[in-house]
């Protein structure tokens, strides 16, 4: 079970037919460290052709670039990153993150981190955990670049948070994912089913300590790369049955997750999750989810 | 922390941290806050505000320490022209050409930070000739010690 067909076929039934994709180049202002009018008009003056992404904040298209923007004196200061458009969603949807204790699980390279601290203004502590060294040293370098002070980074594999005897406010699970092809030319030659299982199942075990470490007010965002549903709606589909958490409704960019996956029907609560089919971005699954009993009303 | 002292006073100037905030990691250091205190154990990699290592007996900065240096109105400076940014973070010295503001000593063989026409810390270097007396526009006045361009030095590192 792999190849391209067999896995567009797969999509084919979620409701997208597959169509090539070329991923635009996107990047954040790190608002803490810049005025963002300040950003854009010395990009611009540079020759850099900036095009605002209608559903993010704070965020922008390259659509033209004398030269590479990873070499500005402006990204070397840390006035903004690199990150790609669905990437900047997760740390959105947290509902208020100025001075509470954030845990984002898999952090490194930590385009994330540095966007939830500049979310945060410098506030309150992430504890940024990542299972390989050597991508910590990369992490590091963006939380410097980026003057990021309110940062703890540890090495740690995620599936071992509670030895940190904290209760966190709010999780990042940005996990360890299959990816995409619109990420990867030779994602459907280098993909299998069982590739896929084997991360679910990783991703099952980092949710469910997250789950145990998640204030009981807290708030828990789950996102992959990834387009496949075992990774994604039959995950939260059995975080709901087994770990007590519920999902929020979201409001960004994307469509319902469908509640009926490869035959098997799922909790209704599922369509609050939100799938982005490769097309202004890469693929994307991202969810909102909280404790039972810990609903908070929406407007 | 002494070697923190030592290296802020060559710029000519002082910056109050507290050293209660102050953690030694290995010979790395690293600025915390109060909260950041509360929740840190031995075994982290990275914490707070990077301020810089000692290695071999020599203190190296981190950009986030000489940023604060450059908060200092006192602290050598010297402020260049764009063409001389460009070069300067791709690790090249600093040509008298290019030079549109010194402050604070002037002197050889003391260190400067490097500003660009923001205001922005690009950097240190170490002034080869007393930049008043010296001659000759397409002369090298400051050696590259240390520029921001070194993030991207390191990115290429972790990639490769």
């Amino acid at each position: 079970m792999s190849g391209k067909q067999f896995f567009v076929d797969r999509y084919s039934k979620l409701g997208w037919e597959h169509k090539p994709v070329k991923l635009r180049q996107a990047i954040r202002v790190n608002t803490n460290n810049v005025r963002e009018t300040d950003l854009v008009r010395r990009l611009e003056s540079r020759g850099i052709v900036l095009e605002p992404i209608p559903f993010l904040s704070h965020a922008y298209w390259i659509r033209k670039s004398p030269f590479s923007v990873g070499a500005t004196t402006e990204y070397l200061l840390g006035y903004y990153s690199i990150q790609e458009a669905a990437a900047q969603i997760p740390a959105t949807l947290f509902a208020d993150l100025e001075g509470k204790i954030v845990l984002d699980a898999c952090a490194a390279p930590g385009g994330k981190t540095v966007q939830l601290a500049d979310a945060m203004h410098n506030t309150g502590v992430i504890i940024a955990l990542d299972v390989e060294k050597r991508r910590l040293t990369a992490l590091s370098n963006h939380l410097e670049r980026c003057r990021v002070g309110n940062t703890i980074a540890r090495h740690m594999d995620a599936r071992h948070a509670a030895r940190l005897k904290i209760k966190f406010d709010r999780i990042l699970l940005d996990v360890p994912c299959s990816g995409n092809f619109a990420a990867d030319e030779e994602w459907f030659q280098r993909r299998t089913i069982k590739d896929i299982e084997r991360n679910a199942t990783l991703q099952r075990e980092i949710l469910k300590e997250a789950a145990g470490v998640l204030n009981d007010e807290g708030e828990l965002v789950y996102s992959t790369c990834s387009l496949e549903p075992e990774e994604n709606e039959l995950n939260i589909d059995w975080a709901i049955s087994h770990l007590d958490l519920q999902t929020e409704p979201i409001v960004c960019q994307g469509e319902s997750s469908p509640t009926k996956v490869l035959g098997i029907q799922l909790d209704s609560s599922v369509e609050n999750c939100r799938r982005l089919w490769p097309k202004l971005t890469q693929g994307f699954f991202v969810c909102k989810l909280r404790k039972g009993g810990f609903s908070v009303e929406t407007d | 922390m002494k070697p923190i002292d030592d290296f802020v006073d060559r710029f000519g100037t002082n910056i109050r941290l507290d050293e209660s905030l102050i953690v030694d990691k290995q010979g790395r250091y690293f600025l915390l806050n109060q909260k950041l205190k509360k929740l840190i154990s031995e075994d982290f990699f990275y914490a707070g505000l990077y301020l810089g290592k000692m290695k071999e007996g020599l203190f190296f900065p981190s950009f986030n320490l000489l940023a604060m240096i450059a908060g200092s109105k006192q602290a050598n400076k010297i402020t260049v022209d764009e063409k001389t940014e460009w070069l300067f973070i791709v690790g090249r010295d600093v040509f008298k050409r290019g030079i549109l503001k010194a402050s604070g000593s002037k002197s050889k063989g003391a260190y400067t930070l490097i500003m660009n026409r923001h205001g922005e810390c690009l950097g240190f270097g170490r002034i080869l000739c007393n930049l008043d007396d010296c001659k000759g526009e397409h002369k090298v006045v400051a050696r590259n010690v240390s520029d921001i361009g070194d993030f991207l030095r390191r990115e290429r590192r972790f990639k490769g």
